[in-house]
Parts: C-alpha cells; sequence; structure tokens
C-alpha cells in the first residue's frame, strides 16, 4: 500500500512562465486543446461528401447528439444555433474527463506535485464554462426575443408602469412580478453556482476515489472505477451541454404574456 | 466605526479565504478562461461546422435529388398518362377507319353485287337475243328447207315443172298454213 495522495481542492501549481502560474490541470486542459487541434486539422483535410470512415463516425456521433438536443431546443435549426456553445461545452468536457483516466494522471510528479490532473477538477475552469454557457444565453436571448423583452424578465419596471392603469389589484400583482424578477437573478446565479460545482464535484470525487483505491491496491483493483469514471465523465458531458441547451432555449424563448 | 470596518475586512478576507480554499484564482480563472475559449474556437472552427456544413450539403443533396426524382416519377406519371390517352385516341381512331371501312365494304359489296346482277342480266338479255337471232334463223333455214322439200314434193306429184311464179306462189300457201 503507497501513501495516498488526495488531490486538494485548488489545482496544484507546478510551474511559471514569468508572472504567470502554470497549474497541472492546465497541462491537461492543453493537451485536450491538442488533441483537438491535431484532430481537426486531419478530419479538415480529409472532409468529403461521400465521408470516410473517420467522418462518417463522426457524424454518426453527432447525428446522436443532435437527436437529443432536437428534443430540448424543439428543431434541428435552433440546435445548430446553439451548438457552437453546446458542442464545445460538451466534447471538451468529455475529452478532458476522459484525459484524466489515461495513466500517469495524478502519479507522474513534477516536483511534489502530480503533472497531469483532469481539467475539471478545477473550479476556475468549471466556473469560467459555466459562466460563459449562462452568459451566452442571454446574448442569444436579446439577439433573439429583443434586448427589453429579455431584460424585463429580471427588472419588470416595464410591467410596473404599465399596472398602474389597472387599479391596486394590477400594482400588487406588479410588485409580485417585480420580486418574481429578482429570484430570477438570483436564479441565473444559482445556475453558474450549480453547473460549475455540479462539475467540478463528480469529477473532483471520482479522481480522489480513483487516488485512493489506487494508493491501496494498485493492480486491477481501480479498473472498475476508471470504467465507472469513464460512465460519469460521459453523464457529467451530457448533463451540462444538455442544461446550458436548457438555458439556452429558456432564454431565447418569448416570455409569458409577450403574445398578449 | 473602527469595528464595523474591521468587520467588513474580516467577513471579506473570509469570503476570499473561502474562494480561495475552492482554488478560485483571478488569475486562474481567466486563464481557464482564454483556454476554454480556444478549445470552443478550435472545437466549433475545425471540428463541428467543418462536419455540419458537410452534412448540410448531403442533406441538401439528398433532398435535390428525392426533389428530382419526384419531378420525374411525376413527368413519367405524365407520360404514362399521355401514352395512354394516345393509345385511347388511336384505337378510337382504328376503331373508326374500321367502321369506315366495314361501311365501304359493305357499299363496294352492294355495288359489285348490283354491277355483278346488271352484267348477268346483259348477259342474260344477250342470251336471250341471241337464242331469238338463232331460232328465227333456223325458222328461216326450216321455212326455206321446207320451200325446197314442197316445191320438189310438187314437182314429184305434178310431174310438171313449175314456173318461178308458180313456185313461189305454192310455196308462200304452204308456208302460210304451215
Amino acid at each position: 500500500m503507497t501513501e495516498a495522495h488526495i488531490p486538494t481542492f485548488a489545482p496544484e501549481v507546478i510551474g511559471h512562465i514569468g508572472s504567470v502560474s502554470i497549474t497541472n490541470t492546465m497541462i491537461n486542459a492543453w493537451i485536450a486543446m491538442i488533441i483537438f487541434l491535431f484532430f481537426g486539422l486531419f478530419l479538415v483535410k480529409r472532409i468529403a461528401l461521400r465521408p470516410g470512415r473517420l467522418q462518417n463516425g463522426c457524424e454518426y456521433f453527432l447525428e446522436g447528439l443532435f437527436g437529443y438536443l432536437d428534443q430540448v431546443t424543439g428543431g434541428r435549426k435552433e440546435t445548430l444555433r446553439f451548438l457552437p456553445i453546446v458542442g464545445s461545452v460538451f466534447f471538451f468536457i468529455l475529452l478532458s474527463n476522459w484525459l484524466g483516466l489515461i495513466p500517469g494522471t495524478g502519479s507522474i510528479t513534477a516536483g511534489h506535485a502530480p503533472l497531469l490532473r483532469p481539467a475539471n477538477t478545477d473550479l476556475n475552469l468549471t466556473v469560467a464554462m459555466a459562466l460563459v454557457s449562462v452568459i451566452a444565453s442571454h446574448i442569444f436571448a436579446f439577439g433573439t426575443i429583443g434586448f427589453f423583452a429579455h431584460a424585463n424578465k429580471f427588472i419588470q419596471i416595464g410591467t410596473l408602469v404599465k399596472a398602474v392603469k389597472h387599479g391596486p389589484i394590477g400594482i400588487f400583482t406588479a410588485l409580485v412580478e417585480c420580486m418574481v424578477g429578482i429570484i430570477e437573478i438570483v436564479g441565473e446565479m444559482a445556475k453558474v453556482v450549480s453547473l460549475s460545482l455540479r462539475l467540478f464535484g463528480n469529477i473532483f470525487a471520482g479522481e480522489v476515489l480513483i487516488s485512493v483505491i489506487s494508493s491501496l491496491v494498485a493492480f486491477l483493483v481501480p479498473a472498475p472505477f476508471m470504467l465507472l469514471e469513464l460512465l460519469v465523465g460521459l453523464i457529467q458531458a451530457s448533463v451540462f451541454a444538455m442544461l446550458t441547451t436548457v438555458y439556452l432555449t429558456v432564454a431565447t424563448s418569448a416570455p409569458h404574456g409577450a403574445e398578449q | 466605526m473602527e469595528e464595523d470596518l474591521q468587520i467588513i475586512e474580516a467577513s471579506g478576507e473570509a469570503h476570499e479565504t473561502a474562494l480561495s480554499s475552492l482554488g478560485i484564482n483571478g488569475q486562474l480563472f481567466v486563464f481557464q478562461l482564454i483556454n476554454f475559449a480556444m478549445v470552443a474556437v478550435i472545437v466549433w472552427f475545425l471540428i463541428l461546422r467543418p462536419l455540419t456544413k458537410k452534412m448540410e450539403e448531403r442533406r441538401a443533396l439528398i433532398n435535390d435529388s428525392l426533389d428530382k426524382a419526384k419531378e420525374v416519377e411525376a413527368a413519367l406519371a405524365m407520360s404514362e398518362i399521355k401514352f395512354q390517352e394516345r393509345i385511347d385516341d388511336a384505337k378510337a381512331e382504328a376503331n373508326k377507319i374500321i367502321e369506315q371501312a366495314y361501311g365501304e365494304a359493305r357499299n363496294l359489296g352492294d355495288d359489285m353485287k348490283g354491277k355483278a346482277k346488271r352484267e348477268i342480266q346483259l348477259l342474260i338479255d344477250q342470251a336471250k337475243r341471241n337464242i331469238q337471232i338463232e331460232r328465227d334463223d333456223a325458222m328461216q333455214q326450216v321455212r326455206a328447207e321446207a320451200g325446197t322439200m314442197i316445191v320438189a314434193s310438187v314437182k314429184k306429184i305434178l310431174g310438171e315443172v313449175l314456173d318461178e311464179k308458180k313456185d313461189k306462189k305454192i310455196i308462200d300457201d304452204v308456208l302460210t298454213k304451215i
């Protein structure tokens, strides 16, 4: 039995470039980036109307993903519109999670810290992605339903002004709606927190589990847990992508009563 | 006042410590944001966009082909209808021609029958006339023969030669009696 290296919440700094700290999660993110870059260049070179095996496999996978996304967005057109965000998030999270399972992650060290660590065990990255998803949903909403229509979901001054004509009950209803708007703002913050902490928590927990199991019995025993992590990686990528799609779809739909 | 400031500072520090303990760091956050942005750009421009573009192109091509196939099918159906119409017209025309031919044949037959009848009638008439002529000739010959025989008989009976005048008178008398 070896000494268990339990990862800390904060990613370990393994070096510096100038004043910039380089963490092991950044190394993992860069590896993912390089894999995507080479894969993309390779794919772009070979892409054709009559697909080869690689392109066919990619398209098959993409069609499957589109099928799920279509159920949320309600149509292929919307799915393709949200794809730059949703697709990037999904594939990046999936690859980052799976990269955490390659041999050497957590065991190869640079100084006292592991050289590699799954990118999503860094809350900075998960918060960044969650922020991008939520902010993108608002940008899409402004572009789709208009700035004031979307802003009125949160700051319902327009509703309050209109309610003056309907007397005390109307004003009371508008005040309630204003309060709901404030709750909506809190809800938007909660989205970022829930998205980032869910992903971080799941992947971090998996990393801790594998670290502990590997330190207890290094041979064969961690394999089922690694397979489980493979599944968790896919599920977490799907959950993040699906929730992003839901936020985008909800944000770009007209507010209640807009058609009246 | 100072106490309040100390409390605010302390709560701020506590907040910062909580975030730091979770690993949240402004500089790292910005770098991870940049990392994600770069990954998003690579994934979108090198993988997802070319793939979706190609898939859309293929879908458009298939849809076009299907539309064209439908057009060809419609044209074929139309051609079949026109072909059937032409066939029907041709059949009607053929029936008309056959009907006309039957009529003409019937008329021609009737004409030929009439003509044949007339010719037969002519032949019969001709034959009758010939018979009449032959009969007349025969009668003429019989009369001539009878005259000769009468003259010869009379000569024998009377034993005298009659002159031409008497001859003729006797012959005429006998012949009128015959």
